[in-house]
């Protein structure tokens, strides 16, 4: 009389077994493609002999962070410091107010032209606005981080809570559920893929938000790096900031999805086949 | 109070679980051309009844369920379920609804899902539990406990939506085309499942379908609808011995009932 199916217990081991060997084979390509585009690159520097402020070799590179990495480490601090409280603070505003905007539509409807219309500014011509209001300490860094991870959070925030499923809200209703249990056990976990969407993109623009205010304005962080740098031509260790603020990028972006995959483990299976 | 008002709107008699009286429902009234849903229903559900409603798309069957459920208020006329008004009886966890979708929360495993609405009722952890998993042996999802909505299959996947409308115990399970979308072999084996958790719950059941075969294999009384404006055409009653089974089908009255129900059907679509 019950139907006939695969036993759910063997299922889920074997998509465990299908993930570690998915991330083998998912990490091995990109792995090859690096090893083999630096050997190359490398090779490429010393047979046409490239001069050194047009590119970098890899060893140079390399060299410049290694022969002195206290510095550069100190800078990467202040930016990952700048791009993390930003993220933070930006995402805490964009969570309450997309949550405004989903319970209360007038406000989301009085609001959101602008709000989009801000987001079109280039944060190039917001940062020197924002640090003459926030003055010349990381507090103004970080308020353009803020500033520009704050709308995805918000966007996605709004659009996730009202993603809801309108018979599951029925549910809901004949379960007379009242409106906390409603958000927190229904409308919140259906908006999570949402969020972390939005998270995704703010990781990206709070490390852009960093750099660029420092490029606008300061005397540490990897941006001051990057000016200077460029400014005396000391091209390997512009390419060495360059590295690590991606490297700050990548870290925290992967940083970020493996909270999703802890936090939504019915979700996770679904984009691994995708 | 609300409770006297319950009883004073309750008109029928004593062995009724449900009484509907003199239900009108019309959509759109403020502006655009107005549209009777439901007009002068009476309707009365014995304790422990198994009912059917049937009838073409638009007859306001479906409707009708919402208004006993409460996820829709009528514009006139009367709901007594227990002697209470719709909202005081859902308040109490009295009504299961299962819908035509599972509607399952697919971030949660199906034990989790099962005890919802204890959970949110505030039944403690292992109490609602305990309970979840009686439920599950009850419907045969035995083993998938654990199981996310995701894995089951749209047969499993109701049978988890019965499961857990019937976690509170309630004492009327209303059911809308909850397996419209399966296939005929599923169907028919969703159909005895129900036939069986009827016997042995106990619990009055309304249930919503388009397939007269459905319901005279199921129900004790089948109310035929007909639409524009929704109303009730004919009630019949099905004679057939219990318990039933798929060998129910193969009785002569079976085809009779039938019969007749298709025939009181086509007078609905005549007219539409």
């Amino acid at each position: 009389m019950p139907s006939p199916a695969a036993p759910p217990a063997a299922a889920a081991t074997a998509s465990r077994f299908s993930w570690s060997e998915g991330t083998l084979a998912r990490l091995w390509p990109p792995a090859v493609t690096f090893v083999v585009a630096v050997v190359a690159w490398q090779a490429m520097i010393t047979a046409f002999a490239i001069p050194v402020y047009v590119l970098p070799a890899p060893a140079d590179i390399w060299l410049a962070f290694a022969n002195n990495p206290v510095p550069l480490l100190g800078h990467a601090g202040i930016t990952l410091f700048e791009a993390i409280a930003g993220f933070l603070l930006g995402s805490l505003l964009g969570a309450v107010l997309g949550t405004v905007f989903a319970y209360f539509p007038v406000i989301a409807r009085g609001f959101l032209p602008y709000i989009i219309a801000a987001n079109t500014i280039p944060v190039v011509a917001v940062a020197p606005i924002i640090i003459i209001w926030f003055g010349h300490g990381l507090g103004s860094k970080v308020a353009v981080t803020t500033f520009l991870s704050f709308f995805p959070l918000a966007l996605n925030m709004m659009k996730g809570l009202q993603s809801y499923d309108r018979t599951i809200m029925d549910v809901f209703h004949v379960a007379a559920a009242n409106g906390p249990q409603r958000f927190f056990k229904m409308r919140l976990p259906s908006a999570l893929p949402y969020v972390f969407v939005g998270l995704k993109l703010n990781v990206t623009f709070s490390v852009i938000g960093a750099i660029v205010a420092e490029f606008v304005q300061a005397d540490k962080g990897l941006g001051f790096v990057i000016m200077t740098s460029y400014r005396t031509l000391a091209m390997p260790r512009l390419w060495a900031a360059m590295v690590m603020s991606a490297l700050i990028g990548i870290v925290f972006f992967a940083l970020i999805a493996a909270i999703e995959r802890l936090a939504l483990p019915w979700h996770s299976s679904h984009q691994d086949q995708a | 109070m609300a409770e006297a008002d319950a009883r004073g709107a309750m008109p029928s008699p004593a062995e009724s679980l449900v009484s509907i009286a003199g239900v009108n429902l019309v959509y759109g009234l403020r502006g655009g051309a107005p549209v009777q849903a439901l007009r002068d229903i009476d309707l009365a559900v014995a304790e422990g009844s198994f009912v059917s409603l049937i009838g073409p798309s638009g007859c306001g069957k479906s409707t009708l369920l919402r208004v006993i459920g409460d996820l829709l208020a009528p514009t006139a006329g009367t709901v007594g379920i227990a002697g209470r008004v719709p909202r005081e009886a859902r308040l109490k966890r009295e009504i299961g609804f299962v819908f035509q979708e599972a509607a399952l929360l697919e971030w949660r495993r199906i034990r989790d899902n099962i005890a919802l609405p204890l959970e949110l009722r505030g039944t403690p952890r292992a109490e609602r539990l305990a309970k979840a998993d009686a439920l599950i042996r009850l419907v045969g999802l035995d083993g998938f406990q654990d199981a996310w909505p995701r894995q089951l299959s749209g047969g499993m996947r109701q049978r988890a939506a019965i499961a857990r409308a019937l976690s509170t115990d309630p004492r009327i399970l209303l059911l809308d085309e909850p397996f419209g979308a399966l296939d005929q072999i599923t169907r028919d084996r969703l159909n005895m499942e129900l036939a069986r958790i009827h016997e042995i719950t106990g619990v009055t059941v309304i249930l919503v379908t388009h397939s007269i075969r459905e319901a005279v294999l199921l129900s004790d009384r089948i109310v035929v609808m007909t639409p524009r404006p929704g109303r009730i055409s004919r009630i019949l009653d099905v004679d057939l011995p219990r318990p039933r089974s798929l060998g129910s089908r193969d009785d002569g009255r079976f085809d009779e009932l039938v019969r007749i129900g298709n025939h009181e059907l086509e007078k609905g679509y005549r007219d539409a």
